[in-house]
């Protein structure tokens, strides 16, 4: 059942909340007036509004400069009204990691932290990520030192293939800070919203149980 | 036999089962791995030598690809099942903003029909992605739409609409295999020959048939599943004059290669380097380059900036391939004593609008007696087949295992034991016990139902493969004046850890540790290696990989000998260090490193080709042609809804030797979670109105995630068979052939029904308890 989310937030999964109170249609309506300023840059920055025929205002595609702060780092992006905060983030920083592999919130691969919340970045605006911290894959080791989290991936070959991997590593840290002791049927429900075809899940409950283990001290 | 041929004798097999064998090395081989022999790194669990860079998302698959100035391509998709293309007008899309090239399929490809819905007509390079996309829209195609089918029992029925062009008729038999003269045409005499002989098996066989204690009959249905790797197929291409650099996700970096210069190809590069370091899984459905790699090839030329073109989710559904669906009729004929006699079978399939590939096959493993056995192939409006993970088997299993199982049923014997009767490989019998003490088969098998509306059962199905490699690999080592060592093939790693344990056998050769051998792979700038098809880069690659590390091997240690005027003859080298074979110390102490420094013209470089015999016998005689499994599955069927839960999978799987027990168990665990999709989950949908496939996405074409993933448990068998000098044997395709056949045989344990489809859905479930019920 998917939850009651507004429109332009793909539910993401089972274990995932609606994201944030803003919606693309109610960002896009009320651009300039209540969310934009935050964060948006320069002339260009507030979309104009153009009324069509039918008298129905809409946006023009302008870019705009946008500040993101990523992984740590206040970034400045152009990015589209409808630009996703996967394709900003890919295209626009060369952070690679997130993949897109379903672009429509069923699969996990373009998982990110935004706000502390885990989301499919596929399915979610640019702008919404405005004044929030986004974390993506490239955001969570120390230079070349692993997180746990990644150095049990390694340890228990939690990847094969390793297109899925950013998302689930991603989504299983989130995991761990919700839930530090997470029953494997925990870690299950945890993922649930993150496809491998190369079929790595019973690695990947290992590698979560050892982090775990390694975290109370075991 | 060449002069450098050499007799040997060899030990092969496995535990208490090792047997001697004389070989002739050939091309300058060594011997074999064997039993007894030392390891320090072989055969040890070791993490994948890409895993950092695949957990930090630093791995750059060919998606991750953006050289400065980049276009993005789309492809324009049919959406009609079946048409003949009579006009495409490119103009307006060429005026569109940001277009740079555009292209039609009938330029490209000569095609001016489509023969399955979203099936390719044109494409286009712009700026951006949506550039591209709007640009696509307004390509003007003028279609003339023709009737079609999508379904097998629509292709076959009486008056159906014609899928083929010409002659071409919706139903072909694919086995037994017409017999052609070279050069084309049907070569009469040997077709004559062989309708004969199909008609004395046929004859054959009914008359056992009716003379066995038991006939068992089944008819069994499959459906078609897609391969669904999570990396789309495409490529980012851009050219330096008339030379391609392409990032390719393939599985065949060299078969591209060959596509893209070849002179009668579509995109005729003078000269062409393939890239693909990483790739995001691909199960087969990626060993050529594709209508989008010639599609983005020819795009990028045309505009002069490089082009990416990946394809979304749905073309990826549509039109990459998949695995054919089937209807299999069988019959078994089998004494009281447990033999089988007689085998019948007459399959269906589709493989969309051809017939190759379309076969199942249910008439191995066992030893079934005479067999009759005729396949069919029929043609549909859909996309077509490709070699998906153990093409033809998964299928195949299930109905004979399902076979199987009746046929112990209705003699009365337990279905381990008749398997054991009917089972000759040289390794698998001696698989069942511990397959069955994993399960707890004794146990499980004869608990009372329970009045709990969750019913429990246990299936058991076996497996087999055959990859032991072959030609076509070669591989390079160079050791550097400072110690660092490079080992380097151009082919790539799917996922499977072929760059690990080539690294692997090199460096035990060597007396390194992994860590101190560099791989390289993905870029055919290095030396050739096959396409990951059939489960054979792992033994195709690794022989070459040591022998090439031996003969580097040789050369330092002719410096070290010299140098200290030893007999080269008692040097080897092991734990970084140059030591005696004997094990008695050296005068003086030679690290790895030190003896590097011996080199004069800064590196050693060895290329060794992967040693084969000829084309038709590439190995050794070895322990076993084929290689072995037994899987159990355990499931809870929910008797109230339908709902099948599979609670474990236990595997007892010969690899060859194991290099890496790790990632050689990650193999088989995936293989048995592909197998339990199938098992419960994946099913193309056609819609027969429309003729559109319409469930190409992830929602509706459901892959098994991680609640629904069983416990599973591998046992390797280590299995010395001698068949080439690292006695590997590919395990890509093994794991998934019997899996979704251990599934179905403890689901009609667990009911006391049998549900001869797949996938098996709850419906399914519901429909059989009610057909038990009305039976009484």
């Amino acid at each position: 059942m998917k939850p009651d989310v507004p429109d332009g937030q793909a539910s993401c999964g089972r274990s995932r909340e609606p994201l944030s109170a803003v919606s693309r249609r109610g960002f896009l309506k009320g651009a300039g007036a209540t969310v934009a300023g935050v964060g948006l840059l320069g002339p260009t920055a507030i979309a104009q509004e153009k009324p069509e025929a039918g008298g129905v205002p809409t946006l023009a595609a302008e870019p705009m400069q946008l500040k993101l702060r990523v992984n740590g780092v206040e970034r400045e992006v152009r990015a589209m009204p409808s630009s996703t905060l996967l394709d900003t983030i890919r295209g626009e920083l060369d952070l690679t990691g997130a993949k897109r592999i379903c672009d429509r919130g069923s699969c996990g691969g373009c998982t990110m932290s935004v706000g502390g919340r885990v989301v499919n970045s596929c399915s979610f605006l640019a702008v919404d990520a405005i004044g929030q911290d986004v974390v993506t894959i490239e955001g969570l080791a120390n230079g070349d030192k692993l997180t746990d989290v990644q150095q049990a991936f390694v340890d228990y070959d939690a990847l094969q293939c390793g297109f899925c991997t950013p998302g689930m590593i991603v989504a299983c840290t989130a995991l761990l800070e919700q839930n530090p002791a997470p029953t494997r049927a925990e870690v299950a429900e945890g993922i649930a919203g993150n496809l491998c075809r190369c079929g790595t899940y019973p690695n990947v409950f290992r590698a979560v149980e050892a982090v775990v283990r390694k975290r109370k001290g075991g | 036999m060449q002069d450098d041929d050499k007799q040997i004798s060899i030990r092969v097999g496995f535990g208490d089962h090792v047997k001697e064998l004389q070989v002739v090395l050939p091309n300058g081989d060594i011997p074999p791995y064997q039993p007894g022999d030392k390891f320090e790194l072989v055969g040890q669990s070791r993490s994948r030598v890409d895993a950092i860079a695949k957990v930090t998302g630093r791995a750059k698959y060919t998606y991750d690809q953006s050289p400065p100035r980049m276009l993005h391509a789309r492809i324009l998709r049919c959406p009609h099942p079946n048409a003949n293309v009579l006009s495409v007008d490119l103009e307006k899309a060429r005026s569109m903003p940001g277009v740079k090239a555009v292209l039609s399929f009938a330029d490209a490809f000569r095609q001016n029909s489509v023969r399955f819905a979203w099936d390719g007509v044109a494409a286009v390079a712009a700026e951006t992605e949506l550039q591209a996309e709007e640009a696509v829209r307004a390509i003007e195609v003028q279609y003339e739409p023709l009737a079609f089918c999508v379904t097998r029992e629509d292709a076959m029925a009486e008056f159906a609409p014609q899928v083929g062009r010409r002659n071409q008729k919706n139903t072909g038999r694919i086995y037994p295999r017409t017999p052609r003269r070279r050069g084309g045409g049907v070569d009469e005499e040997k077709l004559a020959e062989m309708l004969q002989r199909m008609e004395d098996d046929e004859k054959l066989v009914a008359e056992l048939l009716g003379e066995s204690d038991k006939v068992i009959e089944g008819e069994f249905d499959t459906q078609v599943q897609t391969h669904s790797p999570l990396e789309t197929h495409g490529v980012v291409c851009d050219w330096d004059g008339d030379h391609l650099i392409a990032h390719v996700s393939t599985q065949g970096t060299f078969g591209a290669q060959w596509e893209a210069t070849h002179p009668r190809g579509a995109v005729r590069a003078e000269s062409a380097q393939i890239l693909c370091e990483y790739i995001g899984g691909g199960f087969g459905a990626k060993t050529s380059l594709g209508r989008e790699g010639v599609a983005g090839a020819l795009l990028a030329k045309s505009a002069g900036r490089p082009v990416k073109l990946m394809l979304d989710r749905r073309e990826e559904h549509t039109s990459t391939g998949n695995r054919p669906d089937s209807q299999q009729q069988l019959k078994m004929g089998v004494n009281k004593d447990g033999t089988i006699v007689a085998f019948k079978a007459r399959s269906w399939g589709t493989a969309g609008n051809g017939l190759g590939g379309a076969g199942a096959h249910n008439d191995n493993i066992y030893d079934l007696g005479a067999i009759d056995k005729v396949e069919y192939g029929v043609r549909t409006n859909c996309g077509g087949a490709r070699a998906l993970r153990a093409p033809g088997w998964p299928q195949g299993a299930f109905a004979l295992e399902a076979m199987m199982d009746k046929a112990a049923a209705a003699i009365g014997m337990d279905p381990i034991e008749f398997r054991k009767k009917n089972d000759s490989h040289a390794i698998r019998p001696h698989q069942y016990d511990r397959a069955a003490e994993m399960i707890d088969w004794k146990t499980k098998r004869s608990a009372k139902a329970s009045s709990d509306p969750k019913k429990r059962g246990v299936g058991i199905a076996s497996s087999m493969w055959f990859a032991s490699g072959g030609g076509g690999a070669r591989v390079l080592v160079r050791i550097h004046r400072n110690g660092t060592v490079q080992v380097r093939n151009g082919a790539q790693d799917i996922g499977t850890g072929t760059r690990t344990i080539m690294g692997m056998v090199a460096a035990e050769e060597l007396g390194l540790d992994l860590a101190q051998v560099q791989t390289f792979i993905g870029n055919t700038d290095d030396p050739r290696g096959p396409t990951s098809g059939g489960s054979t880069t792992a033994p195709t690659i690794t022989p070459a990989a040591r022998l090439a590390a031996h003969r580097a091997k040789e050369e330092l240690l002719d410096l070290v000998a010299e140098k200290h005027d030893w007999d080269r003859s008692d040097l080897d080298l092991a734990s970084g260090n140059v030591v005696r074979k004997d094990g008695q110390p050296l005068a003086t102490k030679v690290s790895f490193k030190d003896a590097c420094e011996l080199i004069s013209d800064d590196t050693i470089e060895t290329v060794a080709n992967r040693p084969v015999f000829g084309r038709r016998r590439p190995n050794y005689e070895g322990f076993s042609d084929t290689n072995a499994g037994v899987q159990c599955a355990e499931v809870e069927v929910d008797t109230e809804t339908g709902e099948v839960k599979v609670l474990k999978v236990v595997a007892v799987q010969d690899a060859g030797k194991v290099i890496n027990p790790l990632l050689a168990e990650s193999q088989v665990s995936g293989g048995i979670v592909q197998g339990v999709s199938y098992a419960l989950f994946e099913r193309r949908i056609m819609d027969r109105q429309e003729g559109r496939m319409v469930n190409a996405d992830f929602e509706g074409y459901k892959i098994l995630g991680s609640v629904d993933c069983p416990e599973i448990e591998v046992e390797l068998f280590d299995v010395y068979n001698g068949k080439n000098n690292t006695s590997v044997m590919g395990l890509g395709e093994p794991p998934v052939v019997a899996t979704a056949a251990a599934v179905a045989n403890a689901v009609s344990h667990a009911i006391g029904e049998r549900i001869e489809s797949l996938p098996i859905t709850p419906a399914k479930v519901l429909s059989a308890l009610e057909r038990k019920e009305r039976r009484g």
